[in-house]
């Protein structure tokens, strides 16, 4: 079964005829070719595939297409301005944050509204904050850092 | 930093050049590929851990709409080239090789284990398909523990073998280990455990297969640390011509030793692609990756150790089970690797060591980040037990044991010589950089409290890539290519073997090259990841820093030198008088000659001196690995261990590493920090668990627990200076240390937070519940 919907994607109404089933992480990937949200566990808790939803970090594997039907989703694809990097991507490219890359949709995604929730948030509260999302290759300090240092240019700005 | 203020790129933190693609979405993963037409796979899996296959019943699976194709593990046989396990062939297995065939047909031998492959025209209708085929199993008793698997009446998973013995008995003796034990003031006796773990890189196993039947091409995209490696098993497997076969890889989530050769799933999926005449995909999820691409680490010692009573680490006599999993892959050559680590950097005069594998009904025991790890937790775990009965402190006792700097250098019992190693500068760096002293005292203050803080360290080396051996023909890793080209546009570009999935090598090989040709860092292209154009290469092992560090060293020379000789011809000067810095050839002494290197690259393309000059700006470079030499370095944790709920925190972890000359500091530390966080992991979080009956326990991360944000410290980390050996290439592996050392710092600081307890720690895997017991023993006096 099929079920029209139509929602809004990184500023563009978007519209799309996925099963019931699908999830929104698929629906992304496949019907909307946005593969910058990743798949890494497809039960929730390794965070790769967060998206921002009507103003809230979401794991759009554990959601389906559906039900984001009239939302406006955020991606990964969606924050960076004119081919250029936002301040956020920028400070985590300053601070080596990655490696393979795998996981950091879902990292900047988590991290992008924390900085807009805690703009004076601490390195514990961070640390809690992104518990949610799984790295295998850096150790997290360099992701952390990323992030911190994104927060202290906003607040010199 | 956007323009490196120092001279050169080498040595400084150069923003990678991966990341504006990873950072923004952009990165290509192989799940990320679509091809018109193309189809999906998955896998119909054994419920069992050893069974008989009966019968599988396909019909109603391959008349579900949107299912494409169902092939049982018979009509695989039928499409591809039956033959033992390629990747433990080209490795190399000390065992007899087990017969199997790709996928499972007349049994099952672990849970998981692949019947049939069900092709739709989604994910999700292949995943359906699986629902509706019928299989029929018989039980076998599952062969569950290494020890059952010893017992000539466990039921053999292999018919060929015989039995389940996969590595034969083999005993080797160094040095005189009689005489050295009768020597001994004490012997002491150890029983060591190491659990099951596993790599668990973010993106799993996967590929996509083309065929195309006019040309006869096949065209895998897939993860992989070498796309000529997998060329090779695709095309044996699949009974191709080696020219027929083309392997892409582009961006990769990780792998840490996983993702080496072709799996039997992609194989079959790559068979399904030539037989149906359309792309094919499968990209395995989290479940099958938890519980079939490959476990590491499961393996028990038995140690015997002779010991002076001032504690000299005399000699030690070893016995080695490991327990290899079902399929084979790595575990058959883990116990020869130990063998020849054990000694590590101590003057020790004997060593005996045994070793037997077995095969269980358990996932295939893979690389795993430093595969021979277990000598380092080993020795150094013992250490620090034998320093607490001597009444020595375990910083007194390794720096005892230590081999001294020597010309010529001291030379390990089991062959290597131990040139250039700085361990005692390690272990006395992070001596200081905790300030024991002042430790122990806030330690005692703590224990007055009710609360248990511990200081471990442990100390390791690695033959990254090891030291020439004496007299030797070649380098200890024999050779690394590199193909070079001053492109028409004027960039450098290096065509490597190496397949980077996060070791940053289009960042560090550029900057290396950058440095030696003479152009700017962003003049520098690495290409990688296409069969078509890159050398053999394999990345893992750690070799990449100093084998691709320094071919692209030297092969950047060579280019230059043959670009200035084209130059020569151009600017009328003799190619001894040119250089090139900054992007421009100029004449020495005469700022104002500068030719910029694309003026020379557009007109050597153009052919503008005929034949007379050589305009093929190109060169094939190799390195043997020159002097080569060894990393290594000392760790040190602080923990606190809550004896209420067992639960253990890190707090504070110091290293002081070696790894030569650094090339980009920030990915040397990014690669240190993720082997300790995984070191971590394995200590306080992850295992790979089955039951008594071999049925696998933890295929979510709800029951595989990762370390996240909150588990991992901060890292501190020093470089050493390191002891030059080779006149011009002095890099050195670093991607495996982290995870070598960490497991025994963070034991041993959590035995030495325990000592009010008399707790003493065999074994590796220590979650609240183990934490609990261990205290509870030592209470009961057990």
């Amino acid at each position: 079964m099929t079920v029209d919907i139509s929602l809004t994607v990184n500023g563009e109404t978007r519209t799309g005829s996925p099963e019931a089933r699908k999830t929104l992480a698929d629906f992304l990937r496949d019907d909307l070719d946005l593969t910058g949200t990743h798949v890494g566990c497809e039960h929730g808790v390794c965070g790769a595939c967060t998206v921002i939803i009507d103003g809230r970090p979401v794991r759009s594997c554990l959601m389906l297409a559906i039900q984001a039907a009239g939302s406006e989703v955020t991606t990964i694809e969606g924050l960076a301005t004119d081919g250029g990097l936002n301040p956020l991507q920028q400070a985590m490219w300053d601070s080596h944050s990655f490696q393979c890359g795998f996981c950091t949709p879902g990292f900047v995604m988590q991290a992008t509204a924390f900085l807009r929730d805690h703009p004076d948030g601490d390195e514990q509260q961070l640390r809690e904050a992104l518990s949610g999302n799984i790295c295998r290759c850096t150790g997290y300090q360099s992701i952390i850092d990323g992030v911190l240092l994104a927060a202290e240019r906003n607040r010199e700005r | 930093m956007t323009r490196i203020a120092a001279e050169r790129y080498t040595g400084a933190s150069v923003r990678r050049s991966e990341d504006p693609r990873i950072l923004t979405g952009s990165g290509r993963y192989v799940d990320d590929i679509k091809l018109p037409g193309m189809l999906h796979a998955a896998f119909v899996r054994s419920p069992l851990p050893h069974a008989r296959v009966l019968s599988v019943d396909v019909s109603a699976a391959r008349e579900l709409p949107g299912v494409v194709a169902v092939y049982t593990g018979a009509e695989v046989e039928e499409m591809t080239v039956p033959g033992p396990d390629a990747l433990s062939t080209l490795i190399g297995s000390a065992g007899p090789i087990p017969e199997f065939s790709l996928l499972a047909t007349d049994k099952v031998r672990l849970v998981g284990d692949p019947v049939a492959i069900v092709v739709a025209e989604s994910r999700y209708l292949a995943e359906d398909g699986c629902e509706l085929v019928e299989v029929e199993y018989d039980d076998l008793p599952p062969v569950a523990t290494a020890s059952f698997a010893l017992d000539p009446a466990s039921p053999p998973l292999f018919a060929n073998l015989g039995s389940n013995i996969s590595r034969p008995h083999s005993r080797t003796e160094f040095g005189d280990v009689t005489a050295t034990f009768d020597q001994a003031d004490r012997v002491f006796d150890f029983h060591i455990d190491v659990h099951r773990h596993q790599n668990v890189p973010m993106e799993g196993r996967g590929s996509v297969a083309s065929y195309d039947a006019d040309s006869g091409l096949m065209t895998v995209y897939t993860a992989t640390q070498s796309v000529q490696l997998s060329k090779i098993i695709v095309a044996m497997r699949l009974g191709l011509e080696q020219d027929k076969v083309r392997v892409i890889a582009g961006d990769i989530g990780g792998s840490f030793g996983l993702k080496i050769g072709a799996s039997r799933e992609e194989l079959a999926a790559a068979a399904a692609a030539r037989a149906l005449g359309r792309p094919v995909k499968w990209v395995e999820d989290r479940g099958e990756n938890l519980t079939v691409s490959g476990q590491a680490r499961e393996e028990s010692f038995d140690i015997r150790a002779a010991v002076s009573s001032e504690g000299d680490l005399l000699g030690l006599d070893v016995k080695m089970l490991i327990d290899t999993g079902s399929y084979p892959a790595m575990g058959g050559g883990v116990p020869d690797i130990i063998q020849a680590m054990l000694p590590g950097p101590y003057k020790l005069a004997a060593l005996g060591f045994e070793s037997t594998g077995v095969t269980t009904n358990k996932a295939p025991y893979v690389a795993y980040r430093g595969p021979w790890a277990s000598e380092t937790f080993v020795r150094e775990r013992i250490l620090d037990v034998i320093a607490k009965d001597l009444g020595l402190d375990p910083l007194e006792i390794r720096l005892r044991n230590v081999v001294p700097r020597t010309d010529p250098p001291a030379v390990m019992i089991t062959g290597r010589p131990l040139v250039g190693i700085t361990t005692r500068e390690s272990l006395e760096r992070v001596a200081e950089m905790v300030d024991i002293p002042a430790f122990r005292r806030r330690q005692a203050e703590a224990r007055a409290d009710g609360r248990y803080l511990g200081v471990g360290m442990a100390t390791f080396i690695e033959a990254a890539p090891g030291p020439r051996a004496p007299g030797g023909p070649s380098g200890p890793m024999g050779l690394e290519s590199m193909r070079l080209r001053l492109d028409e546009d004027g960039i450098v570009v290096l065509f490597t073997g190496q397949m980077p999935h996060g070791q940053s090598h289009q960042t560090t090989l550029a900057q290396v090259a950058a440095d030696e040709f003479g152009v700017p860092f962003e003049q520098v292209r690495v290409v990688v990841g296409d069969t078509d154009v890159v050398p053999f290469g394999v990345t893992g092992g750690s070799r990449s820093a100093t084998m691709t560090g320094g071919v692209a060293l030297h092969g950047a020379r060579q280019l230059k030198v043959k670009v200035l000789d084209f130059a020569s011809h151009l600017m009328e000067v003799s190619a001894q008088d040119l250089q090139i810095t900054e992007g421009n050839v100029w004449v020495r002494g005469d700022p104002d000659s500068a030719v910029p290197v694309t003026e020379i690259a557009r007109r050597a393309a153009d052919g503008e001196f005929g034949p007379d000059a050589d305009a093929d700006l190109e060169v094939v470079a190799s390195f043997d690995g020159g002097e080569g030499g060894w990393s290594g370095g000392t760790h040190c944790a602080i923990v606190e261990v809550d004896a209420e709920t067992g639960l253990v925190q890190v707090e504070r972890y110091v290293v002081a590493e070696d790894c030569g000359a650094l090339i980009n500091p920030a990915v040397v530390e990014g690669q240190i920090r993720g082997g300790v966080a995984q070191g971590i992991g394995a200590v306080l979080l992850e295992r790979s668990a089955y039951d008594q009956d071999a049925n696998f326990q933890s295929a979510t991360f709800m029951d595989y627990l990762m370390p996240t944000a909150c588990d991992v410290p901060r890292i501190e980390i020093e470089h050493l200076e390191t002891v030059p050996l080779d006149a011009h290439v002095n890099f050195r592996g670093v991607g495996e240390g982290g995870m070598i050392v960490a497991p025994p710092t963070v034991v041993n600081a959590i035995e030495d937070a325990l000592a009010p307890f008399g707790v003493r720690i065999f074994e590796q895997h220590l979650p609240p519940a183990r934490i609990l017991e261990l205290i509870a023993e030592a209470d009961s006096g057990q």
